[in-house]
């Protein structure tokens, strides 16, 4: 896990950056992510995990940390306070495959 | 011969600006004495330009395409991105820039063998650029600006000793090839330590970023590149711990150089190590270097 197993060339990093860059698709992964992720030539199980949120599979097969931190935030939340805690809590959740409230701020 | 008249370096969370009112005080009262410090003496400093070393948060490249060292050549720095505006929950701000040091940066570094990279349009910026900003009121100062992001997360990163080399012939340039009298500052932006987007996510690793911090205070650069590695940077945040090579070179930049701790505070919720330092530069060290 972690840069450890870092693919350079996994597609999730292109749909990350993009979301990020343009407010269009963004928009519309909330509203149908399935057709976004359509765009995109994802392997069958890197798709799969995007759509289950399974962080952990996404960063054994080659998903940055960085920017997975940043997908779990397009997903759950991307403002400050308790909007992206609880993107952070899923994130550490599906990386140690134990439960964490939404609200936690510690380790 | 342009001169190096104040270097400084600081973490650059984003909690500190989106997280800072729930921070406990005793928090708020380190941070803003650190911030507070850097603020007035770059306001003091009648600076001609500010090259603001920070890192990219995969923010302005593919990873496929990754710049290890991009300079901002935009007549106007204007932040934050939009996308991390929520995040980050500060005031938008614009920077005056400087294109003619940033292309004899690029130029100068190409001279010294070294590819820089540059970029003529506004930079997406996170809180590289935006925390130094607006804690230091570099806007509200208008403090001319050239921003020099690097990789400090993408494999291969530049290593401690690349990053000091880097600095080194950024020192030479800023001697030799920015014109007479003109007076530079040099911030370092990013670290301690933190892992983003890992299982630590909320992890501090305080005797690292104390350890750390003394090596600058004691000064002995050769320590410094012999044993803060990317390998003891990863132990104490994966991914994220290693941005303190920004901090390297502003270190090769000026050389030896009497260097205070301006204070540390570890805020779970900040999700990072926050610790300021400044060198006085034009001082002399214990080994006469000036």
């Amino acid at each position: 896990m972690g840069l450890d197993a870092f693919n350079h060339s996994l597609v999730t990093h292109d749909l990350v950056q993009d979301l990020k860059w343009d407010a269009e698709l963004r928009a519309r992964f909330g509203t149908d992510r399935a057709a976004v992720l359509d765009r995109y030539a994802l392997l069958a199980a890197e798709r799969e995990a995007i759509e289950a949120g399974d962080f952990r599979t996404l960063y054994d097969m080659g998903l940055h940390p960085y920017l997975g931190g940043q997908l779990a935030r397009l997903m759950y939340g991307n403002a400050a306070g308790p909007d992206a805690t609880r993107a952070v809590n899923r994130l550490i959740a599906s990386l140690t495959g134990t439960e964490r409230p939404d609200d936690r701020t510690t380790t | 011969m342009a001169d190096v008249v104040l270097a400084v370096a600081a973490s650059h969370a984003p909690g500190l600006a989106g997280l800072y009112a729930g921070a406990p005080e005793d928090t708020k009262a380190e941070v803003d004495k650190m911030y507070g410090t850097m603020a007035a003496e770059i306001a003091a400093a009648e600076l001609d330009v500010l090259i603001v070393i920070g890192n990219d948060h995969l923010a302005n490249s593919r990873v496929l395409e990754y710049p290890d060292f991009l300079v901002g050549l935009a007549p106007e720095h204007v932040g934050p991105f939009e996308w991390f505006k929520p995040w980050l929950n500060c005031r938008d701000y614009r920077l005056r820039g400087n294109p003619e040091v940033g292309g004899a940066i690029i130029n100068g570094m190409a001279r010294r063998g070294i590819k820089f990279f540059g970029r003529r349009e506004n930079l997406r910026f996170d809180d590289n650029l935006s925390i130094p900003t607006v804690l230091c009121d570099l806007d509200r100062n208008d403090v001319p600006v050239v921003p020099i992001l690097q990789n400090c997360t993408v494999p291969p990163i530049p290593d401690q000793r690349r990053c000091y080399a880097v600095g080194e012939a950024l020192g030479s340039i800023i001697r030799h090839d920015l014109p007479d009298g003109m007076r530079v500052g040099l911030f370092g932006s990013g670290g301690l330590s933190h892992e983003p987007g890992g299982k630590r996510y909320f992890f501090i690793d305080r005797e690292f970023d104390d350890w750390f911090l003394g090596l600058l205070e004691h000064g002995d650069h050769d320590k410094l590149l012999d044993e803060v590695t990317p390998e003891r940077a990863e132990q104490s945040g994966e991914g994220g711990t290693a941005e303190l090579f920004a901090w390297f070179v502003v270190l090769g930049a000026i050389g030896p150089q009497p260097c205070t701790r301006l204070g540390y505070t570890a805020y779970d919720n900040f999700k990072c190590g926050v610790g300021a330092v400044r060198w006085e530069m034009g001082a002399r060290t214990a080994n006469g270097a000036v």
